[in-house]
C-alpha cells in the first residue's frame, strides 16, 4: 500500500485513547491480576489524583529503584499505614482548598491484616479517601504466606496441605461487610475479569465526597498455581461459582449485586489452581472440604440473591460481552 | 531536571519504560488470521466471515465485492446452494448457525437493485486469449476469473443463452429467471467475449481451440443420461428425468400421468417430482436406495444427495419418498407399466469392507404407478472430446482441474464426475483460472493459501451472547406455484444483525479485549488499521508473554508462538 504510514511503537504509546497512570516496564509476574487491576483503576480514576500505596507486591514491582511505573503522584510509607497516610494527604489537600482526590491502595495483607486499624480509623473519621484493596488472597510478595483473606482450604507456605490439615483451616475474612459496617457511603467488590464493572465502580467511588472502598479480586498465577494466561479465566470462575460475590453496599445496606446467569460448580474454579490441588486427592477430608467450599458458595448466592432470573446484560455472563469495534469496556 | 509534564504525564527518563520487560519473554503473542469454518467449507471459496464483518458495519457494497472476489453469482448461489457454510458454522454449536445464505442473497439482490458492477476492468487487446467451453456455472466462473486476472476470455456455449443448468434444469420457484438473467447479463458485460450457439465437435474442434488459445477450460457439463433398465426392461415410452425437467423449463409443459415413480435420490429427482406435482400429477413417488436427508445427516454417506431443504419442501408438498428401496421389477400388462416391484435395500460393507447393495428377501411390495422415470445421473457427452475422454464417463482431473498429460487444458464442473453442485462448479472455475494463470506465468508450484482452521474450541465463548437466528419467509404449501419463488429473503436490519451475531472466527473483532486485559500495557491500539489488518500492535519491548490476550481473544485471532 502506498499510503501506508509507519508509526513507531514508542510514538503510538503516547497516543493511546485512554489515560494510563501505570506504565509498562513494571516488574509484575506474567499474567499478574493485581497489575491489571491497578492499571484499570488508574485509567478510570484519571489524572487528577494522588496515591498512597501500602507495602506489597504492587509497591515493589512498580518502583524498583531507580524507576517508577507511576505517572501520577504516588507515596509509599509503610505496610500498615496507607490509609493513615492517605488521610493526612487528604487533610492537607483540604487545607489548601485543592480538590484533587486521594486514593489509598493496598493488597489483602495491607488491608485485611496489617493496615486494618489505619483503614478503620480513616473510615471512622470520614476522610474523603477512596481505598482500593487488590485481593490476591495471600502475602505473595514475601512468599505466599496465608493472610486473613486466604480462602478456606487453600494451601499456602504457612497453611500447607498435608497430613494434618487440608490447607487453611480458617475462613476468608468478610472485609467488605466489616468496612461497610463503618456506615460509609459506598463499599463494593469487583473482579479483574469484569473491567467494565471495575471502571464503573471506580467512577462511582470517585464521585462521592467521603470514604469509599473497592475490593478487587485479582488472581496471582504464582501464588494460586495457575498459568498466567488463565488469570482472567480464574477470576471469572470465582464470580460464576459464587465464591467471590460481586456486590455494592451503601451505608451498610446491599445496593446492588451482579447476578450469576449460569452458576458453575466450585470445582470448576478450584481444579485449575494448584493451591487447591489437594482437594482432588482420594481423601475423605478432601471430599468434605470440597463440599464445604460449595456450601460457602451456596451461602453467598443465597445471602446476596446472586441467582439470575434470566439473561441480563449486566449479569456474570452478559457483563463481559464484546462487540465489533470495541469500546465495550468503556 | 525541569521536565515539563504533559497532562497525560507521559513517561520520561526515570520511569519504568527504561526497563524492557520484553526480555523475560519465552512465548510471544501474534496475530494470525485463521480460516473460519464457513470459509473452509465453501465450495466456491467465499470468505463469509470477511463479508459478514462488512455487513455488520452496513458496508454492503464492499461486502458484495468481497464475495465476487470468489463467486460472481451471489444472487444465484444465495438461493440454490446447499450452504455447507452454515452446517460448519461454529455458531451452530453455540445456538444457531449464522444465516449466511440469506446474507449472500441479500447482497446479491442489492447489487442487482443498485446496479453494482464487478471491481474488474476489461482486459487489454494484447492480453493472452483463453477459451472456455460451456457457459454453465463452472464456465461462467472461469470466464469471469480470467477477466479478473487480466486475460481475454472467449466463452462458447451450444445454447443461445448462457447459464447452463441454472437455466435449463433449475425450476424458477428455486431460482427466478429475472435474477438469473441479470446476474448472467452483468457477468457477460464484464469483458467476456461470448459466442452462443457454438457447439464443440460441430462448430469447432478441441484441436482448433488448443491451437488458437493459450489455454482451454472445459466445462461441458454432463449432457447424457446414464443408461437405465430393470433386468433389460424399460417402459415403452422411456423419459429421462433431466430431459423432462429441461423440457418443462424450456417448453412449459410435459406429459402428465396419474401416478409416477421417479428412481433416484439427487436434485434432479426431487426437482422433477415437485414439478410433476405442480403440473397436476396427483401421486409422485421417489424411490431411492439412500435415506431421506435430515439437517444433521445431510451430506453424509448413504444419504440422498439432494439438498436437504428441497427434500423437506418436497415432502411438505406431498411427494412420497420411499427410502432404502430399490426397483426389482417393472410390472407390465402387455407393454403397459402398471407398477413397480419394490424391495428394501441398503448399501452394506461385505467381508472385504467394500460397500455393496444388499436386497432383503421378503420385503418385496407392489407400487401401482403409470410411469417410471429414471433420474439416476448424467454422464459426459464425449462428442468433440473423444481424444481425451477415452470412452470414460467423465474427464478426470486434479484438484485444480488440470488434465494429466494435457498442458493448458483444464476441466471443471459436472464433467469432472466428482462434483454435483453449483457452488463446486463455481469453485472449479476459480481454481482452474488460478492454474491457468500459474501455467501462463510459469510460476512454479500452485498453492491454495492455507490458513489454520479456527474450530469451536479456539473461541472464547464468554464474550458472546446467545441471539436467535432470523427466519426468512417461506411460501405456505397451498400458495406454491410453478413459478413463484418459495423462499423469501431477510431485510437489511436482519442481515446486519447476522453480521453482529458472527463470531468472526480467526479474524480481529476490534473488541479491545487484548488492549483492555494486558497487565503490562504491552498492547497498543492504533487509530488506523495496523499492517496485519487488526487495530492493535504488540509492544514486544514490554510484553512478558503471559498469554492473557491470546486466551481471552474471543475469535482465536491471537496465538502464542514459542520463542526459545
Amino acid at each position: 500500500m502506498s499510503d501506508e504510514v509507519v508509526i513507531p511503537v514508542s510514538a503510538l504509546r503516547r497516543h493511546q485513547p485512554r489515560f494510563s497512570g501505570l506504565e509498562a516496564g513494571h516488574r509484575a509476574c506474567l499474567g499478574c491480576g493485581e497489575a491489571l487491576a491497578a492499571r484499570l483503576v488508574t485509567e478510570a480514576a484519571g489524572p487528577d489524583v494522588m496515591y498512597a500505596n501500602a507495602t506489597g507486591c504492587l509497591e515493589v514491582f512498580t518502583t524498583a529503584w531507580p524507576d517508577s511505573a507511576w505517572r501520577v503522584p504516588w507515596i509509599h510509607s509503610l505496610f500498615e499505614n496507607a490509609a493513615a497516610v492517605a488521610a493526612g494527604m487528604e487533610a492537607a489537600m483540604k487545607a489548601q482548598g485543592n480538590p484533587t482526590k486521594v486514593i489509598a491502595m493496598g493488597g489483602d495483607g495491607g488491608t485485611f491484616d496489617i493496615g486494618f486499624q489505619a483503614l478503620s480509623g480513616m473510615l471512622e473519621r470520614g476522610h474523603n479517601v477512596f481505598y482500593v484493596c487488590y485481593d490476591n488472597e495471600a502475602y505473595m510478595n514475601t512468599g505466599i504466606q496465608r493472610s486473613s483473606s486466604t480462602p478456606h482450604a487453600a494451601s499456602t507456605t504457612t497453611s500447607p496441605a498435608g497430613p494434618e490439615r487440608m490447607g487453611k483451616r480458617h475462613l476468608k475474612k468478610d472485609i467488605v461487610s466489616i468496612v461497610a459496617a463503618h456506615h460509609i457511603p459506598y463499599a463494593a467488590t469487583t473482579s479483574v475479569a469484569y473491567p467494565s464493572d471495575v471502571r464503573k465502580k471506580v467512577r462511582r467511588a470517585m464521585a462521592i465526597d467521603g470514604p469509599t472502598f473497592l475490593h478487587i479480586h485479582a488472581p496471582c498465577p504464582l501464588g494460586w498455581g495457575h498459568d498466567g494466561a488463565l488469570s482472567i479465566e480464574v477470576a471469572r470462575l470465582a464470580v460464576q461459582t459464587g465464591l467471590f460475590p460481586v456486590i455494592e453496599l451503601e451505608r451498610g445496606g446491599v445496593a446492588g449485586v451482579m447476578p450469576i446467569r449460569e452458576i458453575r460448580p466450585v470445582t470448576d474454579y478450584l481444579k485449575i489452581q494448584a493451591r487447591f490441588r489437594h482437594l482432588f486427592a482420594d481423601d475423605v477430608r478432601a471430599r468434605e472440604e470440597l463440599e464445604h467450599l460449595q456450601a460457602l458458595a451456596n451461602h453467598n448466592i443465597e445471602l446476596y440473591g446472586l441467582r439470575g432470573d434470566e439473561a441480563d446484560a449486566l449479569d456474570s455472563d452478559g457483563a463481559d460481552t464484546v462487540r465489533r469495534g470495541g469500546m465495550r469496556w468503556a | 531536571m525541569g521536565i515539563k509534564m504533559t497532562r497525560g504525564a507521559i513517561a520520561y527518563p526515570g520511569t519504568s519504560l527504561e526497563f524492557k520487560t520484553g526480555s523475560w519473554r519465552v512465548e510471544r503473542p501474534e496475530h494470525r488470521h485463521g480460516a473460519a469454518p464457513c470459509h473452509t467449507a465453501c465450495p466456491a471459496g467465499e470468505d463469509a466471515q470477511a463479508y459478514l464483518a462488512l455487513v455488520e458495519e452496513g458496508r454492503f457494497r464492499e461486502a458484495w465485492e468481497t464475495i465476487v472476489g470468489a463467486n460472481p453469482l451471489p444472487a444465484v448461489t444465495g438461493r440454490v446452494c446447499h450452504h455447507p457454510c452454515e452446517t460448519s458454522c461454529n455458531r451452530a454449536q453455540y445456538d444457531e448457525a449464522i444465516a449466511i445464505h440469506d446474507v449472500e442473497r441479500f447482497l446479491g439482490d442489492q447489487a442487482l437493485k443498485e446496479g453494482w458492477t464487478y471491481p474488474v476492468s476489461a482486459p487489454p487487446a494484447s492480453a493472452p486469449q483463453v477459451a472456455v467451453v460451456g457457459a454453465g456455472p463452472a464456465g461462467c466462473s472461469a470466464a469471469y476469473h480470467l477477466i479478473r486476472h487480466g486475460y481475454q476470455a472467449r466463452l462458447f456455449d451450444a445454447l443461445p443463452e448462457a447459464g447452463g443448468l441454472l437455466r435449463t434444469a433449475l425450476p424458477s420457484y428455486r431460482l427466478p429467471r429475472d435474477i438469473l438473467d441479470r446476474e448472467i447479463e452483468r457477468l457477460l458485460a464484464s469483458g467476456i467475449q461470448f459466442s452462443p450457439g457454438h457447439r464443440l465437435g460441430r462448430d469447432f474442434s478441441l484441436d482448433e481451440l488448443r491451437a488458437d488459445y493459450r489455454a482451454v477450460f472445459l466445462a461441458p457439463g454432463t449432457q447424457r443420461g446414464v443408461e437405465w433398465s430393470i433386468g433389460g426392461q424399460t417402459p415403452r415410452d422411456l423419459h429421462v428425468g433431466l430431459d423432462l425437467l429441461k423440457q418443462w423449463l424450456s417448453v412449459g409443459s410435459i406429459p402428465t400421468w396419474r401416478s409416477v415413480a421417479i428412481v433416484g435420490g439427487g436434485n434432479t429427482a426431487v426437482d422433477l417430482a415437485r414439478v410433476l406435482k405442480r403440473v397436476g400429477v396427483p401421486e409422485v413417488h421417489i424411490i431411492t436406495h439412500q435415506s431421506i436427508p435430515r439437517a444433521e445427516t445431510a451430506g453424509g454417506p448413504d444419504v440422498m444427495p439432494a439438498i436437504h431443504r428441497e427434500v423437506r419442501q418436497g415432502l411438505e408438498e406431498g411427494i412420497v419418498i420411499h427410502e432404502h428401496r430399490g426397483v426389482q421389477r417393472l410390472v407390465l400388462r402387455g407393454e403397459q407399466v402398471i407398477g413397480v416391484e419394490l424391495v428394501h435395500m441398503k448399501k452394506l460393507p461385505d467381508a472385504t469392507g467394500q460397500r455393496r447393495f444388499v436386497t432383503f428377501e421378503g420385503t418385496e411390495s407392489l407400487l401401482h404407478v403409470e410411469q417410471v422415470i429414471p433420474a439416476i445421473g448424467q454422464v459426459l457427452d464425449p462428442t468433440g472430446l473423444e481424444k481425451i475422454a477415452n470412452k470414460k464417463r467423465f474427464l478426470k482431473a486434479d484438484a485444480w482441474g488440470r488434465i494429466s498429460g494435457q498442458e493448458g487444458l483444464l476441466v471443471g464442473g459436472d464433467a469432472r464426475g466428482d462434483r454435483g453442485t453449483v457452488s463446486e462448479a463455481i469453485g472449479d472455475g476459480r481454481r482452474g483460472v488460478a492454474a491457468i494463470h500459474n501455467f501462463l506465468q510459469s510460476a512454479g508450484e500452485l498453492q491454495e493459501t492455507e490458513r489454520v482452521l479456527i474450530g469451536y474450541d479456539r473461541l472464547n465463548l464468554n464474550y458472546y451472547e446467545p441471539a436467535p437466528r432470523p427466519e426468512a419467509p417461506v411460501l405456505p404449501v397451498a400458495e406454491r406455484t410453478a413459478y413463484q419463488e418459495i423462499e423469501g429473503g431477510l431485510n437489511r436490519r436482519q442481515v446486519m444483525g447476522e453480521g453482529h451475531r458472527c463470531f468472526s472466527c480467526g479474524s480481529c473483532l476490534a473488541c479491545d479485549n487484548c488492549w483492555t486485559l494486558c497487565p503490562d500495557v504491552a498492547v497498543l491500539k492504533t487509530q488506523e488499521t495496523a499492517a496485519d489488518g487488526s487495530h492493535y500492535v504488540f509492544d514486544y519491548s514490554y510484553c512478558k508473554g503471559c498469554g492473557i490476550c491470546a486466551h481471552e481473544c474471543p475469535s482465536g485471532y491471537i496465538v502464542m508462538r514459542d520463542e526459545l
